[in-house]
């Protein structure tokens, strides 16, 4: 049994991911932009992007039947449309994905992100999926979002309500964007029980309790994929349980071939996973992937000193060969 | 479908003895896909190579399978076998039944079940195996070599001498590194630079040596047979190709009073400089640290200052303007001769080593280290010769010498022996000796360790004819008393402190590689041990090899080394280096990865992991020429197989052939889900 890691109570600045790196170069860009409103106002600095060209599609979250929805923004006039407000969850660093061809057929994008997404999009940066060039980023200042979202008004959030992810988060105001809209947001409510405390809680459990808790919850896995469709950082244009020959993953929907899906969805996500929650959202099942995700990054965090952020210069440690590795044997 | 052959060795006994092979071969005949199986007593004889090879054709085998002992025995002679009646040789596989089978278990059905299983993966594996091409790689056939001391300067004569250009980089003004620094070698007592000046003028004449002083390595990019080389040539300020090396800038120069580092701080010489008299090449360097022009520069002072060495040059070779170079180099192959360095003895120490600072060094004037007692020592030295101790000039009548300063002492961070003090040890005695009659040479030593032809006699003819003292046991203190040094230790074989008034002690500190040789190390991709030294492929069957095919090693950068030891190192680099370039072609085994591009998403993961730097973005191009997708795309020369890529990829887009995940993944269920 470890103790719960609060990956965000210890200076981050200590480590080679943290977000503190990049966050001293980045307030510069903000002003060179020349926005009309660069402080305020998302309409105007959609509307300039799209104006002035930088870019053919805003995307972003609109009004929808239940609650908001990703919008896709083509024209000046339209952008009245957006909103930003405790409903929009969504990622939408995930169209930035290069396997979204619908997406990319619409153009040169900008993108509307959180301090969650903006994690995101370095992951992109870091794995070569993106060159910062071709993307307009769009930061809101954020200040939490709903745990369940699908509401025809903004809620304010309480302890009860709030996503737990977005407690002690550490990029409220998205850092690597060009533009920065929305005020200063206060800090979202602590929620009854931290992903944290509740790895914390499966961990004190006996294995038996353990293994019996994981297979309850994968046999319930259909094999939709959706966490996989959702995932901003799941790049591979064709899966490894896709793959027949040979056949790693088994594709029925049974427990064992659940268990390999599921364990190596959050493996290929170790130290890449940038906790935005999408795959536990999508999950029509409603699987605790959280909790795998959680668990992974406090494993990579403490042997690897190594937290996902925002700053995509710092290779993961998985994916990183260095010749002064500490390890002798790997020279 | 596949007919596999299997054949079961017995190795005589080795196999035999807890193994029952014709069981094995017995089981083995009846598994699918099997068309051929028997057992012989040795497989690898020319009669069971004969049955592998009549089987292959009699029952037109599609592979093979040789239940024997490792791959790393006898792959190759099955494999060739296999090849020479006309089966792809990557058909041919072994299952290893000794070393994971028979001599590590005892009881014989659970053995034999055990080699049936292990024959049985194999031979799954093999219905997977794909026939493969050997790989062929240009070899550019010019080397280069690091370092122009001794052994770097006999491993650029003897590759020249086989006919292949060679380009020597030197970072110091001249070539011949410490040699040309001591006064006479051991064990025959010449003159150190006798020997050493007409190699040294050889290595500089010859016409397939290119010789780049004052210059160093700064990156090196590609593989065995086709490195890039970049050199950084540092400003030498002074046109090698006009001066004549007359000498007249250093007379003319007013600085007098930098340390000579040939002199190893004992002399002085001026700012412009030649290191000694017989330097190679004789054209001299301006040290910008120490030149009053350089200096009046780097403080922002507008006005032209001093500028004497100038105006004295007739041929007008002085160039203040001259800025570092960087010049590329195409080569073959890398000799790494970078030779060592002193411990420095005092207390403040690099990388965590703690000093000495008992033994008074940098504080006590008289208190030197070995390099330097050989330039009292030698002709050419600051004393012409004359054996006379820095402080004040006198002759010393009594010098201590102390072995094994830093070497040998795990506490100091150097847990290893150093090699040649011992040896220069008794030769500083006995120099000292044939100058000083009277004087008194006291060696306080831990083991006199003098193997090597005529090691032993030497030393012996230090203690019996020139009467060095020796005396067992560590020296625990110097201390200034006077005029004299206190030499505080114990004998050890007559249990009894003593103490020593001497004029001038002489300590024999470890040996160190090069500053900055880790760094060096990292840029050819070599590995090196805690202390820097460069590690060999093999402590013993490849000591002149790397772990980076191509790059070699020589000399005293590798580990302690003498000078015959440097040479012969030099030597046998060079016959590798030879040896490679023999050929047109390198031949590799197909043991490569490959990307799938068609599946690659080009997050280069594989990139940052591949320890060898084999893997490049690759950009695909639709018929106009746009960019379509980028993907990861491995050199199959620098490529060695490690399948850290394989591994790492996601999308498994990667296959390293012979180990394909089809390959590894029949193999398992071989194992795992045959009755």
């Amino acid at each position: 049994m470890t103790e719960p890691h609060d990956l965000t109570t210890e200076a981050p600045e200590a480590t080679t991911g943290a977000p503190g790196a990049a966050r001293e170069a980045a307030p510069d860009r903000y002003p060179e932009t020349g926005a009309p409103d660069e402080t305020g106002d998302l309409h105007g600095v959609a509307r300039h992007v799209l104006a002035k060209g930088e870019a053919d599609v805003v995307i972003g979250w609109e009004e929808g039947r239940r609650g908001v929805r990703p919008a896709f923004v083509t024209t000046p006039d339209d952008v009245e449309r957006l909103v930003f407000d405790t409903r929009c969850v969504h990622n939408l660093a995930t169209y930035l994905n290069p396997r979204r061809r619908q997406v990319a057929a619409l153009g040169r994008p900008a993108v509307v992100i959180k301090g969650c997404d903006a994690k995101a999009v370095a992951g992109l940066l870091r794995e070569a999926q993106l060159s910062r060039d071709q993307v307009v980023l769009i930061g809101v200042r954020c200040g939490g979002v709903l745990e369940v979202a699908e509401l025809d008004e903004p809620a304010d959030l309480t302890p009860e309500t709030v996503s737990p992810r977005c407690y002690r988060c550490d990029n409220r105001e998205p850092h690597l964007v060009d533009y920065l809209v929305g005020d200063p947001q206060a800090e979202p409510p602590r929620p009854p029980k931290t992903v944290d405390e509740r790895v914390a809680e499966l961990e004190d459990a006996p294995v038996a309790e353990r293994w019996h808790f994981w297979v309850e919850e994968f046999s319930r896995c259909v094999r939709c994929y959706a966490c996989r469709e959702v995932c901003p950082l799941c790049i591979c244009e064709r899966c490894v349980a896709d793959k027949s020959v040979p056949q790693w993953i088994d594709a029925a929907s049974h427990p064992r071939g659940n268990l390999s899906w599921n364990l190596t969805r959050a493996l290929h996500l170790a130290g890449r996973c940038v906790e935005c929650g999408e795959c536990e959202r999508a999950c029509p099942s409603g699987l605790p992937l959280m909790l795998l995700n959680r668990k992974l990054a406090q494993a990579v965090r403490q042997r690897f000193d190594y937290v996902a952020g925002d700053d995509p210069e710092v290779p993961a440690p998985v994916g990183d060969y260095r010749l002064d590795d500490a390890e002798e044997f790997i020279r | 479908m596949a007919r596999i052959g299997v054949f079961v060795c017995h190795c005589g006994e080795n196999i035999g003895r807890t193994v029952d092979c014709a069981a094995v071969a017995e089981t083995l005949a009846g598994h699918p896909g099997v068309a051929h199986a028997e057992d012989y007593k040795y497989m690898c004889s020319d009669p069971g190579q004969a049955l592998i090879k009549r089987a292959i054709i009699d029952k037109r085998l599609t592979g093979v399978v040789v239940a024997a002992c490792s791959p790393h025995m006898h792959e190759k002679t099955f494999r060739r076998a296999a090849s020479q009646a006309g089966l792809n040789p990557f058909m041919c596989e072994m299952a290893n039944i000794r070393e994971h089978c028979s001599w590590i278990h005892e009881d014989r059905d659970a053995a034999t079940a055990k080699a049936i299983d292990t024959a049985r993966t194999i031979v799954e594996k093999v219905k997977h195996n794909e026939p493969l091409q050997t790989i062929h790689i240009p070899v550019t056939k010019r080397a280069l070599v690091i370092g122009g001391g001794i052994a770097g300067i006999q491993a650029a004569l003897d590759i020249a001498d086989g006919g292949h250009e060679v380009v020597l980089v030197e970072k110091d003004p001249s070539i011949g590194g410490h040699m040309a620094q001591l006064s006479e070698t051991f064990p025959t007592l010449d003159c150190s630079q006798c020997i050493l000046t007409p190699r040294m003028v050889e290595a500089y004449q010859h016409p397939n040596i290119k010789l780049m002083t004052w210059s160093e390595v700064e990156a090196v990019d590609g593989y065995i047979g086709n490195f890039t080389v970049t050199v950084r040539k540092k400003a030498r300020s002074v046109d090698a190709d006009v001066c004549n090396g007359c000498g007249d800038c250093l007379a003319a120069c007013p600085n007098r009073r930098t340390p000579s580092e040939f002199d190893a701080g004992l002399g002085t010489r001026s700012a412009i400089y030649v290191p000694f008299p017989q330097a190679v090449p004789n054209t001299p360097v301006i040290d910008r640290a120490n030149c009053g022009r350089f200096k009046a520069i780097a403080k922002g002072i507008k006005k032209e200052v001093c500028g004497k060495c100038a105006e004295a040059c007739l041929k007008g070779a002085i160039d203040f303007t001259q800025q570092d170079e960087l010049v590329t180099e195409e080569v073959g192959a890398i000799v790494v001769a970078t030779g060592y360095q002193l411990y420095s003895i005092g207390r403040a120490q690099p990388e965590g080593l703690t000093g000495y600072g008992e033994y008074g060094y940098g504080e006590i004037p008289d208190v030197i280290d070995g390099l330097q007692f050989e330039r009292l020592a030698s002709a050419s030295g600051p004393t012409a010769g004359e054996l006379r101790r820095p402080s004040d000039g006198k002759v010393p009548q009594t010098v201590v010498f102390v072995h094994c300063v830093g070497s040998r002492d795990p506490e100091k961070g150097m847990a290893y022996c150093s090699k040649i003090c011992c040896m220069y040890n008794a030769k500083h005695a006995m120099l000292y000796r044939h100058k000083v009659h009277d004087g008194r040479a006291v060696l306080f030593y831990m083991d006199v360790r003098a193997a090597g032809k005529g090691y032993d006699e030497f030393t012996r003819r230090a203690v019996e004819e020139d009467g060095a003292e020796y005396l067992r046991g560590r020296v625990s203190r110097l201390y200034r008393d006077g005029d004299v040094i206190k030499v505080v230790g114990y004998d050890t074989l007559a249990h009894e402190p003593v103490e020593i008034d001497a004029d001038m002690v002489v300590l024999a500190t470890a040996i160190r590689p090069q500053p900055g040789i880790k760094q060096l190390a990292q840029t050819l991709s070599v590995s090196y041990d805690e202390h820097g030294f460069i590690n060999e492929a093999h402590p013993k069957l490849r000591p002149v090899e790397t772990n980076t095919a191509g790059v070699y090693v020589a000399g005293a950068c590798q580990a302690p080394r003498d000078i015959p030891d440097s040479v012969a190192m030099a030597s046998a680099a060079a016959a590798k280096v030879l040896g490679l370039f023999s050929v047109a072609e390198l031949e590799r085994e197909p043991a490569v990865a490959a990307v799938n591009e068609t599946t690659c998403v080009g997050c280069l993961t594989c990139q940052r992991v591949c320890p060898y730097g084999a893997v490049e973005a690759k950009e695909i191009r639709d018929r106009d020429g746009n960019v379509v997708r980028t993907v990861a795309s491995i050199n199959p020369g620098v490529c060695q197989g490690c399948g850290t890529c394989q591994a790492v990829c996601m999308s498994k887009s990667i296959e390293l052939a012979t180990f394909t995940d089809a390959e590894m993944y029949s193999e398992i269920e071989a194992l795992a889900f045959w009755p």
